[in-house]
């Protein structure tokens, strides 16, 4: 066990600002279903429909719609001073940061700053920061004729380092690049910075923003006849010890069980004995019996999709429920894993009992991952 | 808590690939600063960096195709077969799935995000190439190197900029500290790239022809590329198998200025400083040699020196930059410094500071091992790595006691 627990998060996207409005929508969706013998389970909803996506780029798209937050203005939250050159991953970021520091009740003052850091997944940093001061070196008249103020933005931890520019976050200050993975690789990573003693509470969170170039990756990168709606979120959590300082916010609602991971080089079969052998040792780990993971949040899209499904129900000998994160909220790379979390954490009425779940993710290349987590349903979420 | 160890080195460089050149290359001073030649910078006020022209993936590969990934990854995996090859390390004698790979990196597979853009410029977004689109991902800095290896453990990639591979050490450090894991391969890989290039011109940051750290002229970066990357082990393990022992990694600090995206700290990279003389449990007056950030712009260097005045006071030991030989590799800097602390520890040197000219009035109580290698006794060294966003990383490096 890894004795972490989330004392508070937010997610951040098209269902709007903070976990009250993933709620909502999961509420909607009917993902919480009661069981005779009065529990309750979570069950596979339908996929939100996606939005017309055109008021928010100039550029041409695949196609008009996608899961995106349309009317997401940073300055509506944070104001005009210090954001006017954040890019849109680093202002839902940052959002998501502050909110998740707020439903936590933590405070944070210039006694605790340098115990608390933040830790972001992303796949790439914003492709259109990058891509766009690279356009610029090549249209402009001259090639270095591009914007010294947005630099910074190219480079992919400007999340991070934004967020704790506006939080006064001192402490460990990390981005991990791991697409598919990085939430799950963040949660790794934070986790290790607090249990080693370096800070003694962590952001842990993934972003992705909506934008043509992403669109086109995955117009242009999909599976031939399986269009899947380009997402965007950022999810972030608030972990601390179970004992923990008063200031990291005074209700836990999940503990962190176990956290693993392997490289299948190649993919392929090679992968699929990498995400069963992750299971197998989170669950040892967790010192959980595996049937009582009822259900499992994958980054899968469609019914057959089941490259996590099936490795995963390998190692836990039955089949839970499964969600598929990316068939929810669209293709959101770095952020499926926070969506995972998030949707976990948000589906379940206040009264239910204490659950567990299992998190997967797997990369193109052979990456994968797996998270054990028990959430105390409803343990805090009044009056947040 | 394990002790951990570097026993395998493995340098992708413009002064050397593999860890004989580059040592022979930190010991003689040379410069890999050449014209650039991997885009056309013919626009460019300035048009040198530190590319690794000499770097034939193909042939230090032996399982990746070098076609199917980017020229990070091909810098990371090459960087990583060469420290396996050094460290002697039969791979079935250790549990694949208990070696992993930690890369560092500031900009990932820019030169693919550089060719899919020229693409979208020419033919529009529809024309972007899917393969080439299939390589953008940073991730598959640290996944090349586990699928050259054949390694099933950890594949992590930290994209910290300019001091990543300092914490892709030190997470690497805890893996094998606290048991998690029995071998890995830690450091960082970028590569030269036209917006890099342009945007640390108009930062005003970057040199015509020579990067002259902590002399009174210093007048910018040269941007550089390569991999560099070491593998670390247990102790125990290590001593079993009858390993060649370079160095022992005693600990790390990370800390974050949260004060300005681009200007350093110097109070808060003191700080950072402190806590890693914590972390690893040593004094100021242990520390024999401090390989510096030292990028040779006057800010960084300036907020560098004072901030080492303030931690060691009136015992200040030799402060050198490699950045006047390699460049600024980014996300692989201080891979590279680690490397040649590394060999400082182990052959009894100092890496020079070269292209130095003239001293610096407001720093005249550092020695910068001016433009020849010295021969020292080194036993601990400060490897410095600090970077936009205000992420500061320190690793130490000692001899084993």
């Amino acid at each position: 066990m890894t004795g972490v627990v989330v004392t508070g998060w937010s997610a951040v996207g098209p269902a709007g600002v903070g976990r009250a409005a993933l709620a909502d929508r999961l509420a909607g969706a009917q993902v919480a279903v009661p069981t005779t013998d009065g529990r309750t389970v979570l069950a596979e909803p339908a996929p939100a429909t996606p939005v017309e996506v055109t008021t928010l780029v100039d550029e041409p798209l695949p196609t008009l719609t996608g899961h995106a937050r349309v009317d997401f203005d940073v300055r509506a939250h944070l104001g005009r001073k210090g954001t006017s050159f954040y890019d849109r991953a680093t202002a839902l970021a940052v959002v998501a940061c502050g909110d998740a520091l707020r439903d936590a009740q933590a405070d944070v003052n210039d006694t605790n700053r340098a115990r608390l850091g933040v830790v972001l997944g992303t796949s790439l940093g914003s492709f259109r920061s990058t891509s766009g001061y690279t356009r610029d070196t090549l249209v402009q008249e001259k090639p270095y004729q591009v914007n010294p103020v947005l630099f910074p933005n190219t480079v992919m931890n400007c999340a991070a380092g934004q967020a704790a520019i506006r939080y006064g976050l001192r402490g460990v200050n990390a981005t991990v690049a791991t697409g598919p993975l990085a939430f799950l690789d963040a949660l790794r990573y934070g986790s290790n910075a607090i249990t080693c003693g370096y800070v003694d509470a962590m952001l842990v969170g993934a972003v992705e923003e909506f934008s043509p170039h992403r669109a086109w990756v995955t117009s242009l990168t999909g599976r031939p006849g399986q269009q899947v709606p380009t997402g965007e979120a950022a999810t972030v959590f608030l972990l601390a010890r179970t004992v923990r300082p008063d200031w990291t916010g005074p209700y836990p609602e999940a503990e962190i069980l176990a956290l693993t991971t392997a490289y299948g080089p190649g993919g392929g079969a090679a992968a699929d004995r990498a995400l069963t052998g992750c299971v197998r040792r989170a669950v040892r780990r967790a010192g959980v019996d595996p049937i009582e993971i009822t259900a499992v949040l994958t980054g899968e899209t469609e019914p057959d999709d089941t490259d996590e499904y099936v490795p995963a129900c390998a190692a836990l000998g039955h089949q839970p429920t499964r969600l598929r994160v990316s068939r929810l909220f669209g293709r959101c790379d770095a952020a499926t894993g926070g969506l995972a979390l998030a949707t976990f954490l948000a589906a379940a009425p206040a009264e239910a009992a204490p659950t567990l779940t299992l998190l997967t993710a797997r990369s193109p290349d052979g990456g994968t991952a797996a998270a054990i987590v028990r959430g105390w349903f409803g343990a805090g979420a009044s009056g947040r | 808590m394990n002790r951990v160890v570097v026993t395998g080195l493995g340098p992708v460089s413009s002064i050397g690939i593999g860890v004989s050149a580059f040592t022979d290359g930190l010991r003689t001073g040379r410069s890999g600063i050449s014209p650039i030649s991997s885009f056309d910078a013919s626009g460019f006020p300035h048009r040198n960096a530190g590319e690794v022209p000499d770097f034939q993936p193909e042939r230090l590969l032996r399982r990746i195709d070098a076609a199917r990934w980017g020229r990070s990854s091909q810098f990371a995996a090459a960087a990583a077969r060469l420290a396996l090859t050094d460290s002697g390390l039969d791979p079935a004698a250790v549990e694949a799935d208990r070696v992993g790979a930690v890369v560092g990196t500031t900009s990932g597979e820019s030169v693919v995000v550089e060719a899919v853009t020229a693409q979208q410029v020419e033919g529009g977004f529809d024309q972007m190439d899917p393969d080439l689109l299939g390589q953008i991902t940073a991730g598959r800095l640290a996944h090349a190197v586990n699928t050259e290896l054949e390694l099933t453990g950890e594949s992590l990639t930290l994209a910290t900029a300019c001091s990543a591979s300092n914490y892709a050490i030190g997470y690497a450090y805890d893996m094998l500290a606290t048991g998690e894991a029995d071998v890995m391969f830690a450091g960082g890989a970028d590569s030269v790239c036209r917006w890099a290039h342009a945007g640390f011109y108009r930062l005003g940051a970057l040199t015509a022809d020579a990067c002259s750290p902590f002399d009174r002229d210093r007048s910018g970066i040269l941007t550089g590329e390569g991999g560099a990357i070491l593998m670390l082990e247990n102790l125990d393990q290590a001593r079993d198998r009858g390993a060649r022992i370079y160095a022992e990694v005693l600990g790390y600090g990370l800390n974050c200025d949260a004060n300005h995206p681009v200007a350093p700290d110097r109070t808060s990279i003191a700080e950072c400083m402190r806590m890693a003389h914590r972390n690893a449990s040593i004094k100021p007056e242990d520390v024999d040699y401090i390989s510096a950030h030292g990028t040779g712009t006057p800010a960084n260097d300036s907020v560098e020196a004072h901030a080492i005045l303030d931690v060691f006071g009136d015992r200040v030991p030799p402060v050198s930059s490699i950045k006047s030989m390699i460049g600024h590799t980014m996300g692989a800097a201080s891979g590279f410094g680690a490397i040649a602390g590394t060999l400082a520890i182990a052959h009894g040197f100092l890496p020079p500071t070269i292209n130095w000219s003239n001293p610096d009035p407001a720093l005249d109580r550092l020695d910068p091992v001016p433009n020849t290698a010295r021969t020292a006794a080194v036993r601990v060294v400060q490897n410095n790595g600090f970077a936009f966003g205000g992420n500061n990383a320190i690793v130490l490096i000692g001899a084993v006691e």
